[in-house]
């Protein structure tokens, strides 16, 4: 049976992923908190993927695959310690799989990395520039996230390795910025409401299923059912838009999030302005992926 | 959107649509009649994936058929040669504001078979102006990427082009109907993407605002891509640019294929642009000589 190791299992991607892959696999994980409650024969190490001890849990697990989505994607703790958790965690977790013949990898990147802009094409594929820290340098660490995977396919190519970017992440479980921003946040900018796409949590876990079931190389985008406005997302989440004037918000929220009194950088407001889209052809003509939920069901599963 | 309007209004408003004169609520209804029937698909919230909301779109078609009717009196010949597939029109541009992108839009809801939504592709900054933005993605207008053009081409849309752009649009009154240099962009993706093109001459909107001059330097100060001095603008403000009641006519030709690298040198491609062009000078000559005046 083969083995996957998943980087941020505790999470609530990470135990959804657990689940669906234990009918087939040994799962182990990795995390800087424990999972309570974890599905026997799981073996959760609380480790920091930069720490040496990491490379221990690879050598003893001795994993043939490993599912990378352990990362810091909210703002709440120091910018210095989010960048090097990401960049440097993955940089040494690459090089770990290098060594000890891990066979196939998956990083679960995201659809936030090619960065929202006036001059944006509707579904940009995969050679798309990422152009996400131009107007959001805080999200930088996750483009060099993904600039490292996919680096990472050419100078490996016997580890069939798959970069994930997919779109936004809703469902009951999952703490995506999206998720958080729509039970708590539904500001919306004056005279602004672009198209979104959504995926379902459970539908994630399949498309990640899948890229490991068939040894997926290359740089997918995942999207799910369609795309509506956002004010259309807000209001079927059960929530009310409340639009803001940008030129008033944009400066405050910049003094805000420099005071930790609010979560998001100011270069977050151009995804609530310009349209973000995916083409996900590509990974669907390679796997054969079909979202199972639709939009109405993703937006009833957002928990209130 | 009428079922978030506080009651009062919406009896109000009610209360005044019985006294609509009975041809526009004809209008009206030809107009839900024609947007139940464009072939877009619309995803369970009334969306196609690029913002297109026909709902929303409803007011702003009415005013623009309303134009159409009864101020510029739009009268088009062989539209029929808009095929029902994927299809690229080509327009000569002029009148200082683009009402001929708007009527032709129309002409094209109205009078086409099947009806088709004209996919507009949009200046660069349209996505920044508040609301304008929304405006314009609800009536099915996007950024004029390529990759946009040849994704609304692949999933056979209706794409209207103005290759002469602000050349055009800005010129003066003394150089109505003769055509600017024409950009060589929408031969290429035709060919990219094996699109038929249906040139179209427009003649009426060449006259609507007498032009005088452009000031581009000063436009440019501005940020804006032209500033036209006309009979009446700047001199009576913004409605300076309201143009005259001049009548339009539409002249739609027949399809044009065109074959060969998309990827070619300017010149190659400047041969087929060329065809294109000479197509609607023709029309418009055709246009102007069978017309008996501006205004009728």
């Amino acid at each position: 049976m083969e083995k996957v190791l998943i980087t941020g299992i505790s999470g609530g991607q990470g135990r959804l992923l657990t689940r669906r892959l234990l009918e087939n696999y040994a799962v182990c994980g990795a995390d800087r908190v424990a999972w309570e409650g974890r599905p026997p024969g799981v073996n959760v190490h609380q480790v920091d993927l930069r720490k040496r001890k990491f490379q221990d849990v690879i050598r003893t697990e001795n994993p043939t695959a490993i599912v990378h989505m352990g990362f810091i994607r909210h703002f709440r703790s120091n910018e210095r310690l989010r960048h090097d958790v990401n960049v440097r965690g993955t940089q040494q977790l690459l090089e770990h799989c290098a060594r000890y013949g891990v066979r196939k990898l998956i990083v679960v990147s995201s659809g936030y990395v090619y960065g929202a802009f006036p001059e944006n094409p509707y579904f940009m594929n995969e050679d798309h520039p990422l152009s996400a820290s131009r107007a959001y340098p805080e999200i930088r660490d996750l483009v060099e996230v993904d600039t490292l995977a996919s680096a990472f396919i050419w100078k490996y190519p016997q580890i069939r390795t798959s970069v994930l970017r997919p779109v936004n992440v809703l469902g009951y479980y999952v703490h995506s910025m999206m998720n958080e921003y729509l039970r708590h946040r539904p500001i919306t900018m004056m005279g602004f409401n672009p198209m979104m796409q959504f995926i379902h949590e459970e539908d994630l876990c399949e498309a990640i299923a899948l890229a490991l079931e068939q040894g997926l190389q290359g740089v997918y985008n995942v999207t799910g059912p369609g795309e509506v406005p956002l004010h259309t997302a807000i209001r079927e989440t059960g929530a009310t838009p409340i639009p803001l004037p940008e030129p008033i918000v944009r400066p405050l929220f910049r003094r805000m999030f420099d005071w930790g009194a609010w979560p998001y950088p100011d270069g977050a407001i151009d995804y609530l302005k310009y349209p973000v889209t995916l083409a996900g052809e590509r990974f669907v003509e390679a796997t054969g992926f079909r979202p199972l939920y639709g939009l109405e069901e993703i937006f009833r599963s957002v928990r209130r | 959107m009428a079922n978030r309007m506080p009651r009062p209004i919406s009896a109000l408003l009610d209360f005044l649509g019985a006294f609509v004169p009975l041809n526009f609520r004809d209008l009206e209804s030809e107009i839900d009649d024609r947007l139940r029937k464009i072939p877009t698909t619309l995803n369970e919230y009334g969306y196609d994936p690029y913002g297109l909301h026909p709902e929303s779109a409803r007011s702003m078609i009415r005013m623009a058929a309303l134009l159409y009717r009864y101020y510029f009196r739009v009268e088009t010949f062989d539209i029929e040669n808009v095929p029902s597939g994927r299809v690229l029109i080509i327009a000569n541009h002029a009148g200082q504001i683009a009402f001929d992108g708007g009527m032709l839009g129309t002409a094209l809801l109205l009078e086409a078979k099947p009806p088709r939504i004209a996919r507009a592709m949009g200046e660069y900054w349209i996505p920044q102006i508040p609301y304008f933005n929304i405006l314009a993605a609800r009536i099915g207008a996007l950024v004029g990427t390529p990759e946009n053009c040849v994704s609304m081409l692949n999933s056979g849309e209706c794409v209207v082009a103005f290759p002469e752009g602000v050349r055009g649009m800005n010129k003066t009154f003394q150089q109505r109907y003769q055509l600017q240099r024409f950009g060589l962009g929408f031969m290429r993706l035709a060919l990219e993407t094996n699109t038929p093109i249906v040139p179209v001459g427009i003649v009426g909107s060449e006259e609507q605002q007498i032009g005088l001059a452009n000031l581009e330097g000063l436009g440019k100060l501005f940020g804006m891509p032209a500033f036209p001095i006309t009979a009446t603008f700047p001199w009576l403000g913004p409605l300076g640019l309201w143009p005259m009641p001049v009548k339009y006519r539409m002249y739609f030709g027949a399809p044009m294929h065109f074959e060969g690298d998309p990827f070619d040198e300017d010149a190659a491609i400047q041969k087929n642009v060329d065809v294109v062009k000479g197509a609607i000078a023709e029309m418009l000559d055709r246009g102007r000589r069978e017309r008996t005046g501006i205004f009728s």
